[in-house]
């Protein structure tokens, strides 16, 4: 077990490398050096060459194209991502200051997906064959189908514009700061529920395809034909023999999911209004403001490697196939 | 296998019905000049016929899908739109299918370094967030019809790989591949020539969600305002102008989005029944 962990992290570390040349060439490779963007973002003319000489030089973009390297990944491990072109704050402060509204959207969504749709989707593999069944199954990938800034728009047009039960965009109400404590936590929970739900029917659907595919799969195969063949009931073989090994693949969805917690959806919090990470990257990317471009790539890139990490290293505990092989 | 393959796919009534679907959606793209142009065309307006006097116009008989905020015919813009998406899903996924076979090929053929270099490669590209990567490289080449089909490319030929990558290393094993081999055949005619026409199924499959996928993002890069540019007109854009008329023009959301939905469902169904239909388990 400890050399597949090690093996594993190690090939983390390769990666990593591998996720920081990739968005240092891309950088790169873009026509001008990054100062134009920083030009770009305040105007020509309000710059004299001796003041953006010594913005150069803040930002290293003096130094050889290695060492340029060498000092923004000595900033990415320290976590100094040096400060944002717009509003001069430091980028780390900014990501700290907008990751909770992220995490918790997206892990209510994670949640609701999840408890909805894993239950369906065991639910439909134990129907195998019938109307119902194959009823879901279309069911399933005409959700998945579904465009999220569609659905969004659909159901504020529906819910705040016609109806007016819930509020259109946005994490508050305007009067929050004057509500007691339990009209701010309902206020708060009112402004959650479109944007969950437009990020959640989409990821039910996977966790539904996923979990139903993962439980056929088990049950196909000899040691549930051994099992019933011995006089197990059904519903034993279900929850003693197939159920248990039906959940472990689902460790690889956990894995693709996570790093949504830190990521967001640039889609989802652009449209609400909803003031995290994605919505920090959207700004980032129409602003051109190069640090935080970086910053939030390398971030969110480095959190889904950690997710896909820990999602192995979980699997290789359930399942000691993985762990074993090549031995 | 192919004829034994497509009885089994016309099984599936949606499926024939996605694909109906989809070849009539080519043939309106195809045709948007002479369907939706001036005066004398079937739908007598261009897409970029401006009539403010008519602007935010409901469905009626004349504007059969209303108006956008310049007056501009909704139902011309969605027939010159699919021009954009097919033109787009397809060339994109095609560049993705092409490097993605490529590499995947190299990688089953000869192990070792090249797989293990072809491996990272895919492990890095899926490190990134949906959409951070297609917004990163759009917004630093600027946006343009060959910007985002590139970037849909890169990111999207990791699906591609993975599936070559498996099927060759499967068959590179069989029978008629050491069959090539022993009667002199160079590396490049057994990969080109043997192996990958027998691994182009799978490739299908993976490029038909491909196709979904390169329609679903550039529709929500127009969306986002970072799509094909102005003034043409695209699925995403239409909807785009919409959300700030939520309030007074229910059919610009409706209709540009059930364009994107039915066609991104049609290519997803396509794909699945697709891979049943491979599926010798399946029945």
């Amino acid at each position: 077990m400890l050399t597949y962990v090690v093996r594993r992290l190690l090939y983390g570390v390769l990666t990593f490398f591998g996720i920081t040349i990739a968005i240092f060439v891309l950088v790169h490779s873009v026509p001008g050096d990054p100062l134009s963007f920083y030009i770009g973002s305040h105007g020509m003319g309000s710059l004299s060459h001796a003041a953006l000489d010594e913005i150069r030089h803040e930002h290293h973009l003096d130094l050889p194209i290695v060492q340029q390297y060498g000092w923004w990944l000595r900033g990415i491990v320290t976590l100094d991502f040096g400060t944002s072109f717009i509003d001069h704050r430091p980028v780390t402060e900014l990501i700290a200051e907008k990751l909770p509204s992220t995490f918790i959207l997206n892990f209510v969504a994670f949640l609701v997906a999840a408890l909805i749709g894993v239950p369906i989707g065991l639910w439909s593999a134990t129907r195998s064959g019938r109307t119902s069944e194959r009823a879901s199954g279309v069911a399933f990938f005409l959700l998945y189908s579904l465009p999220s800034f569609w659905v969004a728009l659909l159901l504020m047009d529906l819910f705040s514009v016609r109806f007016h039960v819930l509020p259109l965009f946005g994490m508050t109400s305007d009067n929050y700061l004057d509500l007691g404590l339990t009209s701010k936590l309902a206020d708060r929970a009112l402004h959650l529920i479109l944007p969950v739900v437009t990020l959640a029917y989409a990821q039910m659907a996977i966790y539904a395809r996923f979990s139903k595919s993962a439980l056929t799969e088990v049950i196909r195969q000899d040691f549930i034909t051994t099992a019933r063949a011995k006089g197990a009931t059904s519903a034993a073989v279900l929850w003693h023999h197939a159920l248990r090994n039906a959940l472990i693949p689902l460790i690889t969805l956990l894995g693709l999911t996570l790093p949504y917690l830190v990521s967001g959806s640039v889609i989802v919090e652009e449209i609400f209004q909803w003031d995290g990470i994605g919505r920090l990257y959207f700004d980032a990317i129409s602003q051109r403001d190069y640090p935080t471009i970086l910053a939030l790539s390398v971030a969110t890139a480095v959190a889904t490697l950690l997710a896909s990490l820990l999602a192995d290293i979980l699997y290789a505990l359930a399942d000691p196939r993985i762990r074993l092989e090549g031995k | 296998m192919w004829r034994i393959t497509w009885r089994r796919f016309c099984r599936s009534k949606l499926a024939l019905a996605a694909l109906v679907y989809v070849g009539v959606v080519a043939l309106v793209a195809l045709s948007a000049p002479f369907l939706a142009a001036s005066k004398s065309s079937p739908i007598p307006f261009g897409p970029n016929e401006i009539d403010v006097a008519n602007r935010l116009h409901p469905p009626d008989a004349q504007h059969r899908l209303g108006t956008d905020e310049l007056g501009r015919d909704v139902l011309a813009r969605m027939i010159h739109g699919a021009r954009v998406s097919l033109t787009v899903g397809l060339i994109a996924t095609a560049m993705s299918a092409l490097v993605g076979s490529f590499l995947g090929a190299l990688a089953g053929f000869y192990g070792g370094a090249a797989d293990w270099i072809v491996s990272r490669l895919i492990e890095i590209v899926l490190c990134f967030p949906f959409l951070f990567l297609v917004l990163a490289i759009v917004a630093f080449f600027g946006p343009s019809i060959w910007t985002i089909m590139l970037a849909l490319a890169i990111t999207n030929w990791t699906s591609e790989a993975r599936y070559v990558r498996g099927e060759v290393m499967r068959l590179r094993e069989m029978e008629f591949a050491h069959a090539a081999r022993a009667s002199g055949a160079r590396d490049y005619r057994i990969i080109f020539r043997h192996l990958l026409p027998n691994a182009l199924a799978p490739v299908l499959v993976s490029v038909s969600f491909g196709v979904a996928y390169a329609i679903v993002t550039e529709s929500a890069l127009s969306f986002l305002g970072l799509g094909v540019p102005l003034p043409t007109a695209t699925w995403g854009s239409i909807l785009s102008s919409a959300k700030e008329f939520v309030e007074y023009a229910w059919w610009l959301i409706v209709f540009p989005g059930l364009a994107i939905f039915m066609t991104v469902a049609a290519f997803n169904i396509i794909g699945d029944r697709f891979r049943d239909a491979l599926d010798p388990r399946s029945d």
